[in-house]
């Protein structure tokens, strides 16, 4: 990739993820995160969390999984036996609570969707769209319009729910299908270790569930790594904006005690710019290419290799049809630096 | 192989040090099971000699007591109890000191001997063993205590010890006072709330302090194969993983810090995912999700199964303890810092047991 | 019977603790009358009473325990459409029968119960025999399973009692030893003539078996009623325990679990079937009853990869997998007798978990990580190590090798 391209994408993206993870510019109203047992969520919704703070947007948790709230939150929706519409209610109630200017932004997170999908007691008349967009409007048209932005956890590894209808899409189908932006999430020591091997052509590593190992539930072990620049979380990002063009990222999130809680500069880099995952090409390219040491010098300057590319081949003069015998000379001008031999360089 | 202390050192970071409001995943597998490792738990909470601070629950907050809750779904109060104290343990003891509390999910789960009177679930204030109780056809005859019982320890002072040694003995083991009996009545949510309601009020009786102006203890909760739970009522019952997670939820409020021992095996997990050949059963999803959900909503992970490489005479299966999904979620400092590691174990005869990595 | 009294010792003895904590006041539960349990004994690993499955083999490979524990439900899955199986249910029902335990059997008609084979006598005095047999034939026995050759004759043989826990790895075995001393001498005091009452008997699977208890047997047929299936089982198994008398010991056997052609097709379902198997455990394991169980499940149908056989097997304190061999492979299991004049297998036996130790959190045993085979003739279900046979024509290279200097196999340990 030429270099002013790839410093394009660079401050292009770089821009794009501060917007969707610090709410900018309602960049994105629903975000889909995707995240399994090898890289939980959790990491991310902190770091949600903290930029939202630093940004004065009202945090909501629903929380289907976490017991007590997480630090910075402003609402906390203990979702536990509760049914949707109850808990869009009490979302509703918590933020009219709030709202002091009409301008608040808002960030609602919910923790984890597959309880409620799986939920017996959702069976009958559960519709995902109309639950996640309950949220996202305004709950009567009197109130005011916020500026809300939805975030939406997905455990890939939990099983799915049992079809209720074989004809409707699944639900991370669905899921995605609505988010504007889909951040699917790696390890970093993992897409570190797949790449190793890729590189060497082997079958890429899996881990943890995926290794089908009986009583393997977690496959991370953060010891063996001994490299604490392997930390991170890898982001897989998909974004569709509203012209319809989407765009397709990689991104590295940094362990949080990396970074002061305060930090106001970006800390996600591109994946492409971290030195483990895309070592640096000048070192790598002399360890690479090494060349047979001789007293010659074997390459060829710039100059000289446009030179070369200057000379006529033979057959090019062959081909101008001269006649038989004709053609197939060798076109040669000569430079300052040719050494003109009369005797051996006969024309 | 050398003895180690009955908490060997390797496994003390992971057993002893569970911050507030936790959740602590324990899976397991056919062949490598986890009781040893809720004995450990046990021993940690309950058995580590008093001067020993740096053991407890929460170091910081070592002045509180540590009282422990045992539900489980598998296995007897015989069982426990002969187990610990192998371990030096004295559950009876313990019970009565109000330190300890079992929760019998085997006994009368799904099954209730018909001849039982429904009032044996309250606990009882006075001594008096209800005299129909020598009728009852099952424990007629006090007759010999199977071995496997062993004799019951003394009577708490505090009791006035009953004249009949076996109606003592039929009390500890079967009827009411320190054990508690789960039974499943009805179906769904209103099924799981009645045991969750069992449940916690044994959690309260343990909190309400002995003296007033006691500070209030730190319970922990440890709940042994709930999954079989899941598996004996399943979807049909109304009850699925998401209702069990939230069941654990509830009974998670309650408690200082939760202790899950859930069974992994292959079957259980990975019959249910998307790559399987064949399509899975509601048993098969149902279990998969309750497993890897709790995984989920664990800070800790640990993970028993067999070797890779076969049996092995020295060695009774590898131990993985991971980060699970929460980890993180809360800043506690000096409770998260402990690494990830696998190692191995090895389960003497005499109920020690050994940790030590590999190559060791 | 004393073996309670020698519980106590052991499981003080147990104490790993410093703690000062250890109960000091045991109330003395010696008082209790000395009575006679036929088939039953202490366990020489730990002294938990345990009773003979009616194969001397299976006895010997449920972890030291020679037998099994009461309280315990051994499950046995079988590949194919063979019923070794079912002969291992007769053996444990038939060795009930004679040591005039209470057999329950369900769905079962009453033929079943007058197919069971027919008595020879006690095990161990067959397995004398083979025993110096086999001293004869011990450099014949490849080397190492030279020791394991002790397996067919270890704890639940003759000795079982006065020669405990040759295994027993345990630091204070003089104490295990003077808690055994008291069981049998107390033993020898029942016992008018002094000699012990045999534990195990070998039966013959041709002749049919005639004892005065044999009319005994509770036949739980699967009809249906107006209340659930297992309901109804679970009730009368409860009835019947409880009207007898209070030391007696129980078998219940199950065959052929979800069996099509027993059961009805509902009962394969976990929400039904579970709470069966969970409530069958608790009965088992309420500490005033002495009862064991078997069960036997065909695992063509139900296959041990789904989840529903697998939470069997959690329920179950003990899993045995039988994988005969077919039998065109009769050249293959004539080669595959360890020595020429054993029998040839007749299939591979896994054992996936075995009562009490895997409880306890496995490992430790001998027989752990072994593959064995199975033999069923005419007299008994032997179950040996199994090992691919040397390639056949190399028979005078062995033979050779046995007769000369074959390495002690102490130097060879590994």
């Amino acid at each position: 990739m030429a270099p002013t391209s790839l410093s394009h994408r660079q401050t292009h993206n770089l821009l794009l993820i501060s917007k969707l993870l610090g709410h900018r510019d309602t960049a994105s109203p629903l975000t889909l995160l995707i995240d399994s047992l090898e890289q939980p969520a959790t990491p991310l919704i902190k770091e949600y969390i903290r930029r939202a703070k630093i940004s004065k947007v009202h945090v909501t948790l629903i929380a289907f999984e976490t017991l007590k709230p997480i630090d910075g939150v402003d609402s906390f929706i203990f979702a536990r036996r509760k049914n949707p519409s109850e808990i869009a209610k009490e979302v509703g109630a918590a933020q009219q609570k709030t709202s002091t200017s009409p301008s608040t932004r808002r960030l609602i997170l919910i923790d984890s969707i597959n309880p409620l999908l799986r939920a017996q007691r959702a069976n009958a008349h559960f519709h995902l769209p109309t639950f996640l967009s309950s949220f996202l409007l305004p709950s009567s048209p009197s109130a005011p319009k916020g500026d809300t932005s939805l975030v939406v956890n997905f455990h890939q590894d939990v099983p799915n729910p049992p079809i209720r209808s074989p004809y409707q899409p699944s639900p991370l189908s669905t899921l995605s299908f609505l988010a504007t932006t889909v951040i699917t999430l790696h390890s970093f020591s993992h897409i570190l270790a797949q790449k190793a091997a890729r590189d060497r052509s082997l079958a890429a590593p899996v881990f943890g569930l995926a290794e089908e190992q009986d009583g393997v539930l977690l496959g991370r072990l953060d010891k063996p790594i001994g490299n604490e620049f392997a930390q991170g979380i890898v982001l897989e990002m998909e974004h569709r904006r509203r012209s319809g063009r989407g765009v397709l990222e990689w991104y590295l999130l940094p362990p949080a005690s990396s970074y002061p809680p305060n930090q106001l500069k970006e800390i996600v880099t591109l994946l492409d710019d971290h030195p483990l995952y895309r070592p640096p090409e000048d070192p790598g390219a002399q360890e690479g290419e090494e060349e047979p040491q001789s007293t010659f010098e074997l390459g060829l300057t710039d100059r000289q290799r446009k030179e070369r590319e200057g000379v006529v081949l033979p057959y090019f003069d062959a081909q101008q049809g001269n006649g038989p015998g004709e053609g197939g000379r060798i076109l040669y001008d000569m430079g300052e630096e040719d050494d003109f031999d009369e005797e051996e360089d006969e024309i | 192989m050398p003895a180690q202390p009955p908490l060997p050192p390797l496994l003390a970071p992971y057993v002893s040090a569970l911050p507030p409001s936790s959740l602590t995943l324990l899976s397991s597998v056919l062949g490598a099971t986890g009781n040893w490792l809720i004995l450990r738990y046990l021993y940690s909470a309950l058995g580590a000699p008093t001067g020993d601070a740096a053991f407890g629950l929460l170091g910081g907050e070592s002045g509180r007591k540590r009282k422990v809750v045992l539900v489980s779904f598998l296995r007897g109060w015989e069982f426990w109890r002969s187990e610990a104290k192998r371990l030096g343990l004295d559950l009876a003891r313990l019970t009565d000191k109000r330190q300890f509390a079992f929760v019998d999910g085997l006994s009368e789960l799904f099954y209730t001997p018909a001849t039982l009177p429904p009032s044996s679930q309250t606990t009882p204030t006075t001594s008096g063993p209800a005299p129909s109780r020598t009728v009852l056809p099952v424990r007629s005859q006090p007759g010999p205590v199977p071995a496997r019982g062993g004799p019951q320890p003394a009577p708490a002072p505090a009791r006035p010890t009953p004249n009949n040694p076996y109606q003592r003995v039929q009390q500890q083991s079967r009827g009411p006072g320190p054990v508690k009996q789960l039974h499943l009545t009805g179906t769904g949510v209103q099924a799981l709330d009645a045991l969750e309601n069992d449940i916690s009020s044994v959690i309260k009786q343990l909190k309400t302090p002995v003296t007033p102006g006691e500070e209030e203890p730190e319970i922990l909760l440890i709940v042994d194969q709930p999954d079989l739970l899941l598996a004996a009522t399943g979807p049909a019952k109304g009850i699925g993983a998401t209702e069990m997670g939230e069941w654990i939820m509830g009974l998670q409020q309650n408690v200082h810090a939760t202790v899950l021992a859930l069974s992994a095996d292959s079957p259980l997990i990975h019959n249910a995912a998307e790559s399987a050949h064949q399509p899975s059963t509601p048993l098969e999803m149902e279990s998969a999700a309750f497993a890897i959900g709790s995984a989920h909503r664990a800070q800790m992970v640990l993970q028993l199964r067999n070797l890779e490489t076969g049996a092995a005479r020295d060695v009774s299966g590898v131990l993985r303890v991971s980060k699970g999904g929460a980890w993180g979620q809360v800043d506690a400092g000096a409770e998260d810092k402990w690494e990830e590691r696998e190692v191995l174990y090895f389960v003497q005869r005499d109920g020690g047991v050994c940790v030590f990595g590999r190559g060791e | 019977m004393s073996f309670r009294k020698r519980n106590i010792g052991l499981s003080a003895g147990a104490d790993r603790a410093p703690a000062p904590n250890t109960t000091t006041a045991q109330p003395e539960q010696a008082s209790a009358p000395p009575e006679s349990n036929p088939g039953i004994r202490p366990s020489p690993d730990d002294g938990r009473p345990t009773t003979s499955t009616g194969s001397l083999s299976l006895d010997n490979l449920l972890a030291g325990h020679g037998g099994l524990p009461i309280g315990k439900m051994l499950l046995i899955e079988e590949n194919g459409t063979t019923d070794f199986a079912g002969a291992l249910l007769r053996y444990y029902a038939a060795e009930g029968v004679v040591q005039d335990q209470k057999i329950h059997v369900i769905g079962m008609p009453e033929q079943w119960g007058r197919s069971l084979p027919g008595l020879l006598g006690p095990a161990d005095a067959g397995d004398e025999k083979k025993s110096d047999r086999r001293k004869g034939d011990r450099m014949k026995i490849a080397w190492r399973y030279e020791r394991l050759g002790e397996f067919g004759a270890g704890v639940a043989g003759s000795r079982g009692w006065s020669s405990p826990t040759r295994r027993n790895r345990r630091v204070r075995g003089t104490q295990t030893l003077t808690g055994v001393a008291p069981a049998a001498t107390s033993g020898d005091q029942t016992m008018t003539d002094g000699v012990q009452p045999a534990f195990c008997h070998s039966f013959d699977l041709t002749k049919r078996l005639t004892h005065p208890s044999i009319a005994n047997i509770n036949y739980i047929p699967l009809v249906p009623s107006n209340e659930p299936l297992f309901t109804s089982i679970l009730k009368r198994l409860q009835q019947v325990i409880s009207q007898s008398p209070p030391n007696t010991a129980h078998r219940i056997i199950i065959p052929s679990l979800l069996n099509p052609t027993l059961y009805p097709p509902e009962t394969s379902q976990p929400d039904i079937l579970l709470p069966f198997l969970h409530s069958l455990k608790a009965l088992l394991s309420a500490p005033t009853t002495r009862i064991t169980a078997m069960v036997t499940i065909p695992l063509s149908l139900f296959s041990r990869s789904s989840g529903l056989v697998r939470w069997i097997e959690i329920i179950s304190d003990g899993v045995i997998e039988l994988c005969p061999f077919p039998h065109s492979a009769d050249a293959l299991g004539a080669s595959g007798a360890a020595t020429s004049h054993e029998e040839p297998p007749q299939g591979m036996l896994k054992t996936h978990r075995l009562p009490v130790l895997h409880e306890r959190g496995g490992g430790s045993d001998q027989n752990i990580g072994q593959d064995w085979a199975f033999t069923l003739s005419r007299r008994k279900f032997e179950i040996k190590p199994f090992s691919l046979p040397p390639a056949e024509g190399d028979k005078e290279a062995q033979d050779g090798a046995t007769s000369g200097g074959m390495p002690k196999k102490a130097d060879l340990e590994f």
